[in-house]
């Protein structure tokens, strides 16, 4: 069992990818590079998100995973105390390669009941002058807000807000009844499974 | 926070007041692009909304055998104005991007889920990335109700789509015959075109 945990910086990559929520633990090693795509008002715009390793026994950061980097999210876990404990080194190793760049400091995992970091504790935003947001990867609390806060910044642009992205024709195709009744087959087996969690209140 | 679609922390009140939802407690920079105002275009522009419900999408995962989160918006069918086209069209809250858009054809059949009254699946050839792609969706809504009518509603489409493609097939025929029939009356005219067109014949060589 893993007992070391993470912030949840790759769920929350993931969550704005496709929208899953993976619940496995497995640790990034180096860095995982990945476009994310927001509509805006001011048109399509492009994060290259440099998720990045948690664990320094994974080789910790260089300064190269850093160099030219033009914006950051710091992520902590508000159910464990160490995580927050270690955004000064984080925010220093960043901040001594990317000089005067838009920060937000996310405290993840707000849905759970029993926090170690109440969000009065925290206050190394206000030292440092990062944004901060609370978040949750499981249950899409301001999941949106650090992207947005941060595309704002480098667009100089207070205004900047998502709009609904382009939805195109889905073009026409014959379906053929063998592949159909194969579907069907397929289908049934996944009805029989479970789906993930049951919680009603996300929808109403 | 009025939208219920998303939870709250679990401590609420004055401590996530504190946080200051919309405070600004960053820096000032300089930005690093100069972006224009663009005109927004969502593409459901020539349709009508069928229905309109928040929801919650699941995609299969063939390869680890399990249903997988899509996204938590507002599932959509959208009728075309023109060429009478259903498809459904889900998208993330928030960020509104696209989950699921793909159209809602003769073949398109919603099953029961197992597990869940509020649940329903289908097989789809879906569009969300601009590339059709085989998925296998589940979507669960906040009520057995509104399970229901929107399994009902897709149902509905369905049968009214086999019933365009039959007539589109009948029409499809009977248009071919009549192509025929031209087709012959034409060849017929043409070839007393061409009778009463030989003496002209010779000029045309010269020209």
């Amino acid at each position: 069992m893993e007992i070391l945990r993470c912030s949840g910086k790759t769920t929350f990559v993931k969550r704005h990818l496709t929208g899953e929520f993976e619940k496995k633990y497995e640790p990034t090693i180096g860095v995982e590079v990945h476009p994310l795509d927001f509509s805006t008002n001011c048109g399509k715009i492009r994060f290259y998100c440099w998720d990045t390793a948690g664990q320094e026994k994974f080789g910790g950061l260089r300064d190269g995973y850093y160099i030219h980097g033009q914006c950051a999210i710091i992520m902590f876990d508000v159910t464990s105390r160490l995580t927050y404990k270690n955004v000064p080194t984080w925010h220093r190793d960043l901040c001594r390669v990317c000089e005067n760049i838009p920060i937000v400091l996310c405290g993840n995992k707000v849905d759970v009941k029993n926090r170690q970091v109440k969000a009065k504790q925290v206050t190394f935003h206000r030292k440092k002058n990062l944004q901060y947001y609370e978040i949750s990867a499981k249950s899409n609390y301001n999941f949106e807000k650090p992207f947005l806060y941060l595309a704002r910044k480098l667009a100089g642009d207070q205004n900047l807000h998502f709009v609904e992205a382009v939805a195109l024709k889905p073009p026409e195709v014959q379906i053929d009844m063998a592949m159909q009744q194969q579907h069907e087959a397929e289908l049934a087996a996944a009805a029989a499974q479970p789906l993930p969690d049951d919680d009603d209140d996300l929808i109403e | 926070m009025a939208d219920p679609a998303e939870h709250r922390p679990a401590e609420e009140g004055e401590e996530a007041a504190a946080a200051g939802e919309d405070e600004d407690t960053g820096a000032q920079v300089a930005p690093i692009v100069k972006l224009e105002e663009v005109a927004v275009t969502t593409g459901e522009e020539d349709e009508d909304v069928l229905l309109d419900m928040k929801s919650k999408l699941y995609r299969f995962d063939k390869d680890g055998n399990q249903w997988k989160e899509r996204g938590t918006g507002t599932v959509k069918l959208l009728k075309h104005k023109e060429t009478a086209k259903v498809r459904l069209v889900m998208r993330q809250a928030k960020t509104l991007k696209i989950c699921a858009n793909h159209l809602v054809v003769a073949t398109t059949k919603m099953q029961e889920h197992a597990g869940s009254d509020k649940s329903c699946v289908w097989h789809a050839l879906d569009f969300a990335d601009g590339e059709l792609k085989e998925e296998m969706f589940a979507i669960r809504f906040g009520s057995v109700e509104n399970c229901k009518k929107f399994k009902d509603t897709v149902e509905e489409i369905a049968e009214q789509q086999g019933k365009e493609e039959e007539k589109e097939s009948e029409a499809a025929s009977s248009t071919a015959e009549l192509v025929e029939k031209l087709t012959v009356t034409e060849a017929s005219k043409e070839e007393t075109a061409e009778k009463e067109e030989t003496p002209a014949a010779d000029e045309d060589v010269k020209e």
